[in-house]
């Protein structure tokens, strides 16, 4: 039984707040859904959480199982188990998909074990067929000239083999379109289980009809303003980010 | 080490010997000590110096043997220049004929009453003397005419003078005619501009001469310095006559945020060298280089560029296109220098040549020298001719292929004439690159 | 007296490139020479050498006109890097052998030259994909072979002085004529004082399916080796050459100055491989040209990774009609390096095309530079090039120039020339570190990506070798 453990957290780039005392468990087996809108923070929490080195935490504590991670460096909560669904993932020229992947699965492995290429090519395998993925997808260069949905696929394989148990995903749905959302969502469902708790980053509500989150919050200037199940998520749909912000200005300051 | 008693060696200094150069100083009026020294350092650098030779890497595929200094005297006082207008508006004019000042009109009454000065530089020296001192042939000459360059300051008798004081914005070009006049006329026209904080000046600086038969020696140059936030535009308009050996020398100085756009067009002279060298001092600042050349008959064009990136954040961005006629000769040769502190450069050089005949040979030494590693430096260049499967489709529409093959390099200029602001000063441009292609003499 | 100096292990941690030549290249065996020209270049050098390989009067003569070129010619420090003038002529030693005759199977080799090449691997590379195989101890090949299947279709495989001696008048023929000794002073040194390397002759139709192998070793101080390399493939026929080299890193300056020669004839192609791994003190100068007649093809495909200052700048000469020439050039220039590499097409006949691809790395404080010249003389029709110069800078203090030199004539062809200078970005690496690389694994990631379709160009052992190298070179590059 894994644990994200968000506590008290305050995020700057350079002196600018941009996170206030955020809050925030995720366990595994269960799906988050953090909405809110554009420039609220949402996407410098998950770039945090993954240990971006543009931004500076301020205050409070980032957990996984029991443990800090805020001292450790990228690739080290990486391997911990933490993954990050990125909104624009980089393109990596020359390298494709298969050898990066073979990469990173190497890199979890303990110092002078070798990877088993048989196995390693029939893992793959197997996870690009639960995902409905053409072979020589990935023998194309890490997302180099993708599409938008060939993107958000190729970090569901990557997160399929990689086999977090943690991950944050980062606008999903950002530039799909309806058949490419479905697709993606599809294989976030197929990767659901009680091993994996997911935190769903996203502005719109529609992603929440694909992968129905068991918990709902929404952030708002830096913080979490409010929680509830996924009806919170279609109250929101209806009617507008504006009643979160009225109601927070009826309470006082 | 020359000593001033030291014969000179023979042939280095051709016609511009100390007995030249003695005569020369005593016809000027009174000049600042400064001045005074430093033109004579500057002679004496000129004598010690070799002419170029064939090995010099600056000169790679230069015609070396055509830059003789022999045969030429200090021209004549001109009674009149082939001066016309060529339908731009301007705020001031100013016409120089074998290097003295012809005629002087501000046309643009406003001009004084901002402060801002379109003068000689001998009157310069006398009232904006500080100025002068710190802009006027104040950098070093790094692309290889060191002895050009030299002569250039011994022997500069005047030349304009143009300065933007702060925040003023001068909306109509200022023209600037140099006219060189006779047979083996040597002129040595001076250029300069300065743009202080937030100013903005364009500059037009036209060259020619009264007949494409009269050898003529023309040593140039122009100083353009931007300050905090200002801008210049200057367009140089090179038509000398065909029989003239020319070089002409660029120094631009690019401070924090400002920007400077240079266009120079190509079209006379038998033997052109042109170096252009912009330093991007500060943050911010900004040099974009263009460049269009008509080569003809045994015409050789010789360009020289040196972008050097000095501060972090700076742009440079360089587009050169020549079009090679019957057995004309380009050559290209272009650096960018990205110093050590200079990162998040963003520097582009590119060469283009439009071959359209047999002859014709074009030379290309687009160079990079990068020193930081957080950059975005990009150069190409590329030679070939017409694109046939255009040059049909124009046939095809009953187009002569004389017409389609003009219309095609008109075609192949737009790119950067379009990068001027002034529609006026694209349409006369573009008047003159037609005039020029079709082999008529250019109506100015 | 034989006893085994092997440097160790400890500058493995200062420096990633010595590192390299420390578990591959940097050892060194005490030799017994049986013959050593001494010390310092001049006639008597010449004469030495000439005497002890018992050469005929033409190739005396031939040393010593060149060495009066090289005598007469500058450095060409005008345009290329004054650590030129850092290479002391006086103090090298120009020939040095243990035998005249290479062996023809690896047991005749001499026990303690012989453990060298079992080191690096040489025997069991020649069993497991080579038809033939070369390698040159200091000044002379200890040991050639070829396949004997390869042999009897009448492919010539030997050393140089062999070639001369056995074939003297197929080697005269082309001798000297693809690179003249006055092309620069390098190439007079080595016209000079030549030793060693191959001699390669395919005759019409015959394609010779296994690469042939030569390995070239440096195993003395203060030495000089320069091969001399002439390939020549006869009408329609194929050969693939492959060269690699390593020396130990000695405290003070090594010489590297090879001349190679390649002549296709009609419709021939002949693929030259090298991979560069000398230590960082050898100053490898070396001068390599192919003569390409119709529609024959040669291409280069060149590796630096190794020495203190390469010049190199692999050339063809497009001779005939539809000829075509081709570089393929990676660089890596590490801390104390400079990797001053490029290409040269010279286009002598119509509808000859020719391509450059060259993709360089700087290192630390490595510098890397391009030089390259297309030659595209009048009355041509049909000619193309392409060139695609890129650099990779890692570190704030890595410095990479490019300077190409086009000259075109006349209209009826079409040249282009695309250079760009980059960096491997700061998301491109937190994005590999978000799937749990460390920030070495991702720079070494990003850098074979930078150079893997030039990579795959190469035969699979050593894109193989060629991938491990760069990841060691790039572990240590960063932070």
């Amino acid at each position: 039984m894994a644990s994200l453990v968000i506590h008290d957290l305050h995020v700057s780039i350079g002196d600018r707040p941009i996170i206030k005392n955020l809050s925030l468990t995720v366990n595994s087996g269960e799906v988050h859904a953090i909405m809110g809108p554009n420039g609220t923070g949402k996407s410098t929490l998950a770039k945090v959480i993954a240990g971006h080195p543009d931004y500076t935490v301020t205050g409070g504590d980032v957990l996984l199982d029991g443990r800090s991670v805020l001292e450790q460096e990228a690739d080290e909560r990486a391997r911990a188990g933490l993954f990050l669904a990125f909104q624009y993932p980089s393109e990596i020229p020359g390298v494709s998909i298969a050898n990066f992947l073979r990469a990173a699965v190497q890199a979890r492995l303990p110092e002078g074990e070798e990877i088993d290429a048989t196995a390693y090519y029939k893992r793959l395998y197997a996870k690009m067929d639960l995902l409905k993925i053409e072979r020589k997808f990935t023998s194309r260069a890490v997302n180099e000239g993708f599409s938008g949905g060939e993107k958000k696929r190729c970090e569901i394989l990557q997160m399929a083999m990689l086999e977090p148990k943690m991950a944050v995903m980062d606008e999903t749905d950002s530039g799909l379109d309806i058949d490419a959302l479905r697709i993606v969502s599809d294989g976030v469902n197929a990767l659901r289980g009680p091993g994996l708790g997911v935190l769903m980053i996203t502005h719109y509500q529609r992603l929440l009809n694909h992968i129905v989150p068991d918990f709902v919050h929404v952030m708002y200037d830096g913080r979490i303003v409010k929680s509830g199940d996924k009806s919170l998520a279609l109250d929101l749909e209806s009617r507008g980010y504006d009643w979160v912000k009225q109601e927070l200005a009826a309470l006082p300051a | 080490m020359t000593t001033t008693t030291a014969p000179l060696p023979p042939g280095t200094v051709g016609a511009f010997t100390r007995a030249a150069f003695e005569a020369h100083l005593a016809s000027l009026p009174p000049l600042p000590e400064w001045w005074l020294a430093r033109k004579r350092a500057a002679f004496e650098h000129f004598a010690a110096l070799p002419l170029p030779v064939r090995n010099d890497e600056a000169w790679r595929f230069s015609n070396v043997s055509g830059l003789t200094l022999d045969g030429f005297a200090p021209p004549a006082t001109a009674r009149a220049v082939p001066f016309a207008s060529i339908g731009i508006r301007k705020a001031a004019r100013l016409i120089f004929a074998n290097g003295r000042l012809f005629s002087r009109e501000i046309l643009d009454s406003n001009l004084e009453r901002r402060g801002v000065v379109v003068d000689t530089i001998q009157n310069a020296l006398r009232e904006h003397g500080d100025l002068v001192r710190d802009h006027l042939l104040a950098q070093p000459a790094r692309l290889g005419s060191d002895k050009f360059s030299a002569l250039h300051q011994a022997f500069l008798v005047d030349g304009a003078f143009v300065y933007a004081p702060r925040g003023v914005e001068v909306e109509l070009p200022i023209g600037i005619f140099s006219f060189a006049l006779g047979d083996q006329a040597a002129t040595f026209p001076h250029t300069l501009v300065v743009a202080d904080e937030g100013a903005r000046v364009t500059v037009i600086d036209y060259f020619g001469s009264q007949d494409d038969t009269e050898r003529q020696l023309a040593i140039g140059a122009n100083d353009l310095y931007a300050g905090h936030g200002a801008r210049i535009t200057y367009v140089g308009k090179q038509d000398w006559s065909h029989q003239a050996l020319a070089l002409q020398s660029n120094s631009t100085v690019v401070r924090r945020d400002a920007c400077v756009q240079s266009l120079n067009v190509h079209l006379g002279a038998r033997q052109a060298r042109h170096e252009s060298h912009s330093q991007l001092q500060a943050p911010g600042a900004i040099s974009e280089m263009l460049s269009l050349t008509v080569a003809r008959g045994d015409q050789e064009f010789d360009q020289r560029t040196l972008q050097i990136h000095q501060a972090p954040h700076t742009r440079s961005d360089l587009l050169y296109k020549n079009a090679l006629l019957q057995r004309a000769r380009t050559i290209f040769s272009g650096l960018i220098v990205v110093d050590p502190d200079a990162q998040k450069t963003d520097a582009y050089q590119s060469n283009r040549n439009l071959m359209l005949s047999d002859e014709a040979e074009a030379n290309s030494l687009p160079g990079l020298e990068i020193q930081a590693n957080d950059v975005r430096c990009t150069h190409g260049a590329t030679t070939s001719r017409i694109d046939s499967e255009q040059e049909f489709y124009l046939q095809a529409r009953g187009i002569t292929k004389r017409a389609a093959d003009e219309l095609l390099t008109f075609g192949f200029f737009e790119e950067v004439l379009n990068r001027l602001s002034q529609d006026d000063l694209h349409t006369a441009l573009r008047t003159l690159i037609q005039s020029k292609f079709s082999g008529e003499k250019v109506i100015r | 007296m034989k006893s085994l100096t092997d440097s160790g292990s400890a500058a493995t941690v200062e420096n990633p490139i010595a590192g390299i030549d420390q578990t591959k290249g940097d050892f060194t065996y005490d030799v017994a020479y049986e013959f050593d020209a001494g010390t310092g270049l001049s006639e008597r050098t010449i004469d030495y050498i000439s005497s002890v390989k018992k050469e005929a009067d033409w190739i005396r003569a031939f040393r010593r006109q060149a060495l009066q070129v090289f005598q007469s010619k500058p450095m060409p420090t005008h345009w290329a890097t004054r650590d030129l003038e850092n290479i002391d002529f006086d103090r090298i030693r120009y020939y040095l052998a243990s035998g005249q005759k290479p062996k023809r199977t690896w047991d005749e080799v001499p026990e303690d030259i012989k453990r060298t090449f079992e080191r690096l691997g040489i025997p069991e590379q020649e069993r497991k994909f080579l038809a033939g195989v070369e390698a040159q101890f200091d000044s002379e090949a200890a040991y050639s072979n070829i396949k004997e299947i390869v042999a009897k279709q009448g492919v010539i495989f030997v050393n140089s002085t062999e070639g001369l001696r056995e074939h003297p008048d197929l080697f005269r023929r082309w001798f000297g004529k693809v690179i003249p000794t006055g092309d620069n002073k390098f190439s007079a040194l080595n016209s000079a004082v030549f030793s060693g390397g191959s001699f390669i002759y395919v005759p019409p139709g015959v394609k010779v399916a296994q690469p042939l192998q030569a390995y070239f070793r440096i195993n003395a101080e203060n030495f000089g080796q320069f091969e001399r390399t002439l390939i020549i493939a006869d009408e329609g026929s194929e050969v693939t050459y492959m060269e690699g080299c390593t020396a130990p890193k000695f405290s003070t300056a090594t010489l590297h100055s090879a001349v190679v020669e390649l002549v296709a004839l009609k419709g021939a192609k002949i693929q030259y491989i090298t991979v560069q791994n000398w230590a960082n003190n050898v100053f490898n100068l070396v001068t390599k040209r192919g003569l390409a007649h119709a529609e024959a093809e040669i291409k280069w495909i060149d590796c630096n990774i190794g020495s203190r200052l390469t010049m190199k700048y692999p050339g063809v000469v497009l001779k005939g009609r539809k000829a075509r020439g081709e570089v393929i050039s990676i660089a890596l220039a590490n801390d104390g390096q400079h990797q001053d590499t490029g290409a040269k097409m010279i286009h002598a006949a119509d509808e000859t095309t020719s391509n450059v691809v060259s993709k360089s790395i700087s290192v630390g404080q490595g510098r890397a530079t391009y030089r390259g010249q297309v030659h595209i003389p009048k009355r041509l029709r049909g000619c193309r090039n392409n060139t695609e110069c890129d650099a990779l800078l890692i570190n704030t203090n890595s410095r990479t120039d490019t300077y190409p030199a086009i000259t075109v004539r006349g209209d009826r062809n079409s040249i282009q020339h695309e250079a760009s200078v980059s960096k491997v970005s700061e998301d491109m690496i937190f994005y590999m570190q978000q799937r749990g690389l460390s920030e070495g694994q991702a720079m070494s990631l990003a850098v074979n990506g930078f150079i893997n379709d030039l990579a795959r160009q190469f035969p699979m052992e050593y894109s193989v070798e060629l991938k491990r190298l760069i990841d060691l070179e790039m572990e240590g590059s960063v932070g």
